[in-house]
């Protein structure tokens, strides 16, 4: 298959204006690769801050074949300590501090002593943790195919062509970063290495300076935008506007789709999972206003089907079901361990979403809800329960999802322990604290079975 | 209570914060508490704290504790 970056890609710094392209960007992707042959078996860990040598190692990585597990750098050192021991990484690149046992530190990166190693299976190429700094994350699994295919299909519906330049807003160890880089290296556009963030000065003269063209953002991101006042007509260059990580709240879909429109551009309103590499919908803009609140159609290449609880397709559009996805794009399966780093394409192209939602008559997807217990924390899946046992240490706890959000409603806490609990939530998922709305609930309200009934939770929220 | 009394309570609350700690001298994204998320939730509580709305370029500007005060000042929050 042919090469993520094509000959036209650029890659600015921000930092320095610096540019790299063409032959020059090709023989730093080349001299990362290198650098990295030399490393002995084994899937490679890259702690990936917002920066050029990050984006370098990765390419150099993924065009050389070496299977790249991608880590957030504010990961905490025991979980990230957790997973080298789970994972016998043969090197954890960009590391800071001392090496662990079994590894020596040379320059920036702690290289494994031992060269034995499980060699990664030769179709594997990106590794993504699932979400969760909580227990154990396990590395979704996806192939160089499934990476390619799914770049492809998300610059061919958002039209990224050579012309394009975008920015790293969005982290690069988050599945739809890492698709926004790779969908533009794809085409020959040009991706500004940036780390500021829409909230900052420096983002928005970044925007300024190399003209910018489109904003990717999860929720939370056009919630800024909005406290802002973003107003596309301050910036000629930026006409295109992407969202993903979340149902974004339709008032906010109309407001920024009509800001666009009005200044000639467009928004797409996406869908995806990790698991998918991460795209698996996007709602063409000219459609956007008549289908609000829809996921959009599957990309190309790709098909949505709707489960009912006995396992039967529902094909009648408009009733609700368990969401499940075909195409290229799904990946191999998960590793839990350096064996499972081995294995095959376990799950043939086929992702049991755990999304509730129903298709239209256009095949329009449209997400209801979630069948397993998982909220998100700015555009961040974490697991309800898992949070749960987070706060275990202040009594009984029961986790809801709320928008951008979760409550979790604490029985026996006074006002001063809900602080702590969400400063220890905070502390442990490195999610900021304001994400984590806890509250004293009195006694929960049960279902007959004895269990606690979340929906009534919900309600009060 | 002062202008930057009541802007160090708006910090300390907002981000969480030890109440000695030293905000006076903060920074944006001196802190994990201060990243875009807490920055979102900061603004819209000083405005609260001080009825004051700020416009685009002040909240993208407002870099640091002190720029915040400055700017409360200028505004004539008291």
């Amino acid at each position: 298959m042919n090469s993520l970056v094509h000959s036209q890609a650029r890659l600015i710094d921000a930092l320095d204006g610096s540019v790299l392209a063409g032959a020059e960007l090709s023989a730093r992707v080349t001299a990362a690769a290198d650098e990295l042959s030399a490393l002995p078996d084994g899937v490679l860990f890259a702690r990936m801050s917002q920066d050029v040598p990050s984006v370098l190692r990765y390419l150099g990585a993924f065009e050389s074949g070496r299977a790249i597990a991608m880590i957030d750098p504010a990961l905490d050192a025991d979980v990230l300590a957790g997973l080298v021991a789970r994972f016998r990484p043969a090197a954890v690149l960009g590391a800071e501090g001392d090496a662990p046992e079994g590894y020596r530190l040379t320059g920036t990166s702690w290289e494994r002593i031992s060269p034995e190693g499980v060699k990664p299976h030769p179709d594997l190429a990106v590794l993504l943790p699932t979400s969760g700094s909580t227990g154990n994350p396990k590395l979704v699994r996806l192939s160089r195919s499934a990476v390619l295919h799914n770049a492809e299909s998300i610059a061919r519906v958002l039209g990224i062509d050579a012309d394009e330049v975008t920015a790293t807003n969005l982290p690069l160890h988050y599945s739809y970063g890492l698709s926004v880089l790779n969908s533009h290296l794809l085409r020959g556009a040009t991706v500004v290495v940036e780390a500021n963030g829409v909230m900052a000065r420096p983002f928005w003269t970044t925007v300024e300076t190399y003209r910018v063209t489109s904003l990717p953002g999860v929720p939370y991101h056009y919630e800024m935008l909005r406290r802002l006042r973003f107003d596309p007509a301050k910036y000629p260059s930026l006409r295109t506007l992407t969202q993903a990580g979340g149902k974004l709240r339709v008032e906010l879909v109309t407001e920024f789709n009509d800001k666009m429109r009005a200044v000639g551009g467009r928004m797409f309103v996406m869908y995806g999972q990790t698991e998918a590499a991460p795209r698996m919908s996007t709602v063409p803009a000219e459609r956007l206003a008549d289908k609000l609140g829809s996921a959009g159609p599957a990309l190309p290449g790709g098909s949505f089907s709707i489960r009912a609880e006995d396992g039967s397709e529902i094909t009648t559009p408009g009733v609700d079901g368990e969401v499940v996805y075909r195409g290229p794009n799904v990946m191999m399966g998960y590793a839990e361990n350096e064996a499972e780093l081995a294995g095959g394409d376990e799950v043939g192209g086929v992702l049991v979403t755990g999304d509730l939602g129903h298709l239209d008559e256009d095949g329009y997807l449209y997400i209801t809800g979630r069948l397993k217990r998982i909220g998100k924390v700015f555009g961040n899946r974490v697991n309800l329960d898992d949070l749960e046992q987070v706060v275990k240490g202040y009594g009984p706890a029961a986790a809801v999802p709320a928008g951008d959000k979760v409550v979790v409603w604490l029985q026996d806490a006074d006002a001063e322990a809900c602080k702590a609990a969400a400063r220890t939530l905070s502390e442990r998922l490195h999610l900021h604290v304001t994400g984590f709305d806890v509250r004293q609930a009195g006694d929960f309200p049960l279902l007959p079975s004895g269990k606690i009934d979340y929906r009534s939770l919900e309600a009060r929220v | 209570m002062s202008l930057n009394d009541r802007l160090r309570t708006v910090f300390i609350e907002t981000m969480q914060l030890d109440a000695d700690f030293d905000v006076e001298n903060l920074k944006y994204r001196d802190i994990e508490e201060w990243d875009s998320v807490g920055h979102m939730a900061l603004v819209a509580a000083i405005e609260d704290e001080f009825d004051v709305q700020f416009d685009t370029d002040q909240v993208i500007d407002m870099s640091s504790f002190k720029v915040a005060a400055d700017m409360l000042n200028d505004m004539g929050a008291k």
